[in-house]
């Protein structure tokens, strides 16, 4: 009886795994280029006044686990990292995940850019947080 | 020396697997070994805690996640109740119809706000010594599992040997535990013919290992635990807990042993 289930799931499984993979590639493809339509929207007002007030202003998109599991792999990692800790510096979220300061500190900003989380800096240390 | 517990979500793809009632009897035989457990009924759309222990309480859950009150204010201490060696806590979700409504109506800010609610309450395995946080939810992909899910360290899906539970199992596996890179194994509940006849022939070491190899090809995670379908294990009231009451019944051994893999996981 297993036999034939597991063979008849298997089948219908390598279907749905062929379009889940494409869905999922469509996906972050999509998510790229939100992210490259949201900074070209941001160059502007960021150059024309000061840093920090303009994120202040920037309204926050909920970072619920429905929004995670959209955000691709490596972005969800980082994401939920900051859920974990609320409030942390690149070089905690690193701490946290194993990777590099460097990467960390690209996609937090990726995610402040996708209006996720906001970032504040204070004295030398720039910290990234979820929106109150 | 920090103090390191874990967080385990009991879950499945469909309702009716068992995971109410394997949660309890998890929470138990850990608290009967001497493990300070905390049970947490996150199954906002049907709860059923209040049943089996049969409780009422101030604050629920919900009350915790709304940000009404703290978990202390939740918790049931039932370590005398049922003498355990561990401490035996539980946390309930309100079954009123008005809780239930208001629970499905939440938005995703405040499902954000839950998320970090449940995070924090790694706190517990400090200030209360816990070691074992336990999830029971609700099945599918809600809200408040998917926040149970990504808060826990291991998650337990529970399945039966039925095609659908079998497809959605699988199809969790890859779009919600991976996603979050999460300990993840199965529990096979329920398991029928030809594999087992209880009352006539016990499932035998080598039908579990048999099955437990099939499935783990099937889903490519570790099988944690396989559990026959005990007749008399339906026919029991919900507000018997067999690992308190009948320690020796086979269903508590079977959980005994799952407990002892996923102690290892």
């Amino acid at each position: 009886m297993i036999d034939r289930l597991v063979a008849e799931t298997l089948s219908r499984e390598n279907i749905s795994k062929t379009l889940l993979k494409l869905s999922r590639n469509l996906e972050t493809l999509a998510s790229k280029v939100d992210l490259i339509l949201a900074s070209q929207k941001r160059a502007i007002p960021v150059r024309a006044v000061d840093e920090k007030t303009v994120e202040k202003e920037i309204p926050s998109e909920a970072l619920d686990v429905m929004t995670l599991l959209s955000l691709p792999d490596h972005l969800r990692k980082t994401a939920v990292t900051i859920c974990k800790l609320g409030r942390a510096t690149a070089a905690d979220v690193a701490k946290e995940t194993g990777r590099a300061r460097a990467a960390e500190s690209n996609y937090l900003n990726q995610l402040v850019t996708m209006k996720h989380i906001q970032r504040e800096r204070k004295g030398k240390k720039v910290y990234f947080y979820l929106a109150k | 020396m920090r103090f390191v517990g874990k967080i385990v979500t009991i879950h499945s793809s469909r309702g009716g697997t068992g995971k109410s009632l394997i949660s309890v009897n998890t929470a138990a035989v850990l608290a009967n070994r001497g493990k300070n457990v905390c049970l947490l009924d996150l199954d906002f759309r049907a709860p059923t805690m209040y049943v089996v222990f049969k409780l009422s309480t101030e604050y629920w859950l919900n009350n915790f996640l709304d940000r009404d009150c703290e978990i202390e204010n939740v918790l049931y201490d039932l370590t005398q109740r049922y003498d355990t060696k561990g401490k035996f806590f539980v946390g309930l979700a309100d079954p009123s119809m008005l809780a239930i409504r208001e629970m499905s109506m939440k938005d995703r800010k405040w499902e954000m706000k839950a998320l970090q609610r449940l995070l924090s309450l790694r706190k517990l395995f400090e200030e209360r010594k816990i070691d074992y946080i336990i999830f029971d939810t609700s099945p599918g992909i809600q809200y408040a599992s998917v926040n149970a899910v990504v808060s826990s360290d291991t998650v337990v899906v529970v399945t039966t040997m039925d095609a659908l539970d079998i497809q959605g199992t699988r199809s969790m596996i890859e779009d919600l535990y991976e996603a979050f890179g999460k300990k993840t194994g199965i529990l096979l509940n329920k398991v029928l013919l030809p594999y087992s006849v209880p009352s006539l022939s016990p499932l035998t070491e080598v039908d579990r290992e048999s099955l437990s190899k099939q499935l783990k090809e099937t889903f490519g995670i570790p099988i944690f635990g396989t559990i026959p379908c005990y007749c008399d294990v339906l026919r029991t009231s919900r507000t018997v807990i067999l690992a308190f009451q009948n320690p020796e019944h086979p269903f508590t051994k079977d959980i005994g042993k799952f407990v002892e893999v996923l102690e290892e996981a």
